[in-house]
């Protein structure tokens, strides 16, 4: 399927302030091939990608397009030589349609007017081909996070792309959406364009892939047939030697210390009616459904963001959080879905964004120097950063994701509401997060995590819980029920346990 | 996915390659204090244009002029760090310069006068604050009624006559001098230092900042978004008010004409300063310096012989390419 040498890279390199983010790194991609570019956070893979797409210059380095070099000075030259990109973070304007977001700067006209039916007729289809069910007249400041990604990706497939680039763009998606997605990339690389799929799971990456470039430390280390290597050597690879990836046993449920969360029972008419969750302090209670089955939603109302009928006892007390501020006064903390939009300030440091938690009990500022909790966070969770006084956005996504989480670590909350904290961390990442989870819970901390992705709940939890459509459709134990009773019961099979 | 764990070392957490190396520091310097070489030039200039220029009394004059609207810009620094806007405080200047000459000529003591005045322009922005913050109402739909409606009160308040008889203890605060130091341009360091130090060190200056940087999470981080929002235009109205009295006290009369189009000066000092509009980032020493950067502009003129009207659009033009040469220097240490 992979034909003649369509893109390369070559010796590309990046310097920022303070950090090598690629140093002589290269990328080949053949014509109708699936790419996938690998790499630990904070490897450089976003870097390369900004570079492509033209929205970061390289300090040195050369780009052939189809046997030409080309120098790509802006997003809109690159969209014009056919660069297509899904990128890592969101970026969509919220106040608008999903039709006018698809067509930005590229509105079909006629008489040098918008073309507003054909926009949404144009619009319909492309969305029919991710395969979403909501309309294009929908504003994006409506969407969950799913219907987001869905939309950046139609958008991607409107322009009539050569190369179409999708950097994570399965972090916030279930299973079922992204086979979706999976379809529209094959049927888009088997009509001749190159994919560049960069993926932190290494199921997905075998799925779809042909050929794999890793990257460590801003360079690339090798480039793989797919077919021809196994999961365990590509990360090795991507690691590095300096550490590996052991078994470990699964949660048993026996440790538990007295108190936690008792949820008897969570309302929000129309949306949400869960009663009998209960998350015992020494355990990871995990809660796991489809897209819209309220994970974030029930996570949200624990939390105090929004307005709930709450029956709810932390450590035996009645627990009423009227708004996140009360919750976090009562040491809970939330990791929200979408880091950039609910859980960064991204312009501001990480040292601020970090003890920002922290500072409701005080009045002035405390000192650098002087509280040193940030910092052994910051190495706690191994983020990457040059300075603590960098700012957070420009930090790669994974160590982005590790700062929302470390935000909670800082005061030491006793109570974590977590969705999907793994969005965006690479293997290696993932392992630390919960090994430091589990060290939580051990420790006396009450763990929920909400996540859509089974395997991980599944290794990680002592109970999972299973939401369908806004209520609790089943409560399972790793230790004595398997994988395939859980999945039907997010499917909303009844009497799957 | 199996279940890992890791062994072995641990990344280390901060990267390669911790210096920053020194083209990097002077680069954020530059940066950083552009706007201070910016000002230091356009002194020098006026220096050689005119011999009067640094003459301590012209320096003096400077800082007595520019001080009122430099107190309001400095309020109205705390409600654009929060991705808000004040319009209305030329109005609220008015208001509190006009009830301030009416509460004395009513026979109140004249300190008593002045902080009721003051605090009648707290309560005026914590008001539109409160309204724009807990309605989410657009805090420019808000503050333009308040332009608009406080205006048209003050006008009300004096049947649209200046009202006289500032008695000398506080004409002093207007026009008087601590040897060749205007009381004013005290006035106005004193809350330009005081602002900086609540900004940088306080919790509560933290917490404008998050809510200007991403209110969301702010709210998700326990900051109480809209109580800090009302706050910052609770200040903002009580600095206007300030500079309301102030300049009644320089003028001895209250008129309700004054203070007129303030909103745009401190807006355009802010901005000029390096506060972004989109909240977050910027600060008050920004917009000290931006003050003082106008006014000098408007002296140089004024000791060249040249009109107002050449003064206005030099303005206009000066202030676009100091916000060009801003972002310049900002996109260059990001790209
Ligand atoms: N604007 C910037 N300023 C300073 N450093 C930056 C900037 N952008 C990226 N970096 C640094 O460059 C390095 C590579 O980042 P990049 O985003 O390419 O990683 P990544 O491979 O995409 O990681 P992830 O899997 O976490 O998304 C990181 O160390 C990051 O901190
Ligand atoms: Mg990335």
């Amino acid at each position: 399927m992979s034909g003649s040498q369509l893109l390369s890279m070559r010796g590309i390199s990046k310097r920022y302030l303070g950090v090598q983010a690629l140093d002589d790194a290269s990328l080949d991609v053949r014509q109708g091939e699936v790419m996938c570019l690998l790499g630990e956070n904070g490897a450089g893979k976003s870097t390369l990608i900004k570079i492509l797409t033209g929205s970061v210059t390289p300090d040195f380095g050369v780009i052939e397009l189809a046997g030409e070099v080309i120098e790509v000075r802006s997003p809109l030259e690159a969209a014009r030589r056919g660069i297509s990109v899904v990128h890592q973070e969101l970026d969509l304007v919220p106040d608008q349609t999903v039709a006018q977001n698809l067509y930005i700067g590229r509105e079909p006209t006629r008489f040098g007017i918008v073309d507003k039916a054909r926009r949404r007729q144009e619009a319909a289809d492309a969305l029919e081909r991710v395969g979403a069910h909501f309309s294009p007249n929908a504003r994006v400041r409506d969407l969950t996070v799913v219907q987001r990604q869905l939309t950046m990706i139609a958008r991607a497939l409107t322009v009539n792309a050569r190369v179409l680039v999708m950097d994570e763009p399965s972090a916030t998606l279930t299973a079922e959406e992204l086979s979706h997605v999976f379809t529209v990339v094959r049927e888009v690389a088997s009509g001749g364009c190159s994919v560049l799929y960069i993926s932190h799971r290494m199921e997905e990456v075998f799925e779809i892939g042909n050929r794999a470039t890793v990257m460590r430390d801003g360079r690339t280390v090798a480039v793989h047939d797919l077919a021809a290597v196994t999961q365990d050597g590509l990360i090795a690879e991507m690691l590095g030697d300096q550490r590996t990836l052991v078994d470990r046993p699964l949660r048993d449920g026996s440790h538990t210390i007295a108190g936690g969360l008792d949820i008897k029972s969570v309302v929000i008419p129309g949306v949400l009616e869960i009663s009998g969750i209960t998350a015992p302090r020494g355990q990871v209670t995990g809660l796991i459904g489809l897209g819209g089955s309220g994970r974030s939603t029930l996570l949200s109302a624990l939390f105090g963001a929004i307005k709930a009928q709450r029956d709810v006892t932390l450590d035996g007390r009645a627990y009423h959080p009227h708004s996140p501020r009360s919750a976090i006064s009562q040491k809970v903390g939330l990791v929200p879905e979408d880091r950039k939009s609910q859980g960064l300030m991204i312009n501001r440091s990480v040292w601020n964004n970090l003890i920002e938690p922290s500072l409701n009990q005080r009045l002035t500022m405390p000192s650098q120097r002087r509280f040193t909790t940030p910092r052994s966070v910051v190495s706690a969770l191994g983020i990457r950063l040059s300075s603590l006084t960098q700012r957070v956005r420009e930090l790669s996504g994974g160590n982005q994701q590790k700062v929302v989480l470390g935000k909670w670590l800082v005061d030491a909350s006793t109570v974590l509401l977590l969705d999907e904290p793994t969005r965006g961390l690479d293997v290696g990442a993932k392992a630390d997060l919960f090994d430091e989870v589990h060290k939580l819970a051990d420790s006396g901390t009450c763990v929920l995590l909400a996540s859509s992705e089974l395997p991980e709940v599944f290794a990680n939890c002592d109970t999972i819980h299973v939401l369908y459509e806004g209520s609790l459709a089943g409560s399972f134990h790793p230790g004595s029920n398997t994988v395939d009773q859980v999945l039907q019961a997010m499917l909303g099979v009844k009497g799957a346990q | 996915m199996t279940q890992v764990s890791t062994q072995g070392a641990v990344t280390p957490p901060v990267g390669r390659g911790e210096s920053r190396g020194f083209r990097g520091r002077t680069r954020s310097l530059i940066v950083r204090f552009n706007l201070l070489l910016i000002f230091l030039a356009l002194c020098a200039l006026g220096a050689i244009l005119s011999p009067n220029f640094a003459n301590p009394n012209n320096i003096s004059n400077l800082l007595q002029q520019s001080s009122l609207v430099g107190i309001a810009a400095i309020g109205m620094t705390f409600v654009i760090l929060t991705a808000n806007i004040d319009l209305s405080v030329g109005s609220v200047a008015a208001l509190a310069g006009m009830t301030v000459a009416i509460f004395i000529a009513g026979g109140m003591n004249m300190w008593l006068a002045f902080a009721l005045s003051v605090a009648i322009g707290l309560i005026a922005g914590s008001v539109m604050g409160g309204l724009s913050a807990y309605f989410t109402l657009p805090s420019f739909m808000v503050t333009l009624a308040g332009l608009v409606g406080i205006r048209g009160l003050t006008y009300l308040l004096s049947d649209g006559t200046p009202v006289t008889g500032i008695p000398d203890q506080l004409a002093y605060l207007g026009s008087g001098r601590i040897g060749p130091v205007p009381v004013v341009g005290l006035i106005f360091i004193g809350v330009t230092v005081i602002s900086a130090l609540v900004l940088n060190f306080t919790v509560f200056g933290e917490h404008v900042y998050s809510t200007g940087s991403n209110p969301e999470a702010a709210r998700l981080s326990g900051v109480n978004v809209k109580k800090i929002i009302t706050i910052t235009f609770a200040i903002c109205g009580g600095l206007a008010a300030l500079s309301g009295v102030l300049l009644t006290a320089r003028l001895t009369v209250g008129q309700p004409t004054a203070n007129e189009g303030l909103e745009l000066d401190a807006i355009a000092a802010v901005v000029l300063g390096g506060t972004s509009l989109f909240g977050g980032s910027g600060g008050v020493f920004g917009t000290f310096i931006a003050v003082f950067m106008l006014a000098v502009i408007r002296n140089i003129f004024n000791l060249m012989g040249l009109g107002s009207f050449y003064q206005m659009v030099v303005t206009g033009v000066i202030l676009i390419i100091a916000l060009l040469l801003n972002r310049l220097l900002e996109n260059r240490g990001k790209r």
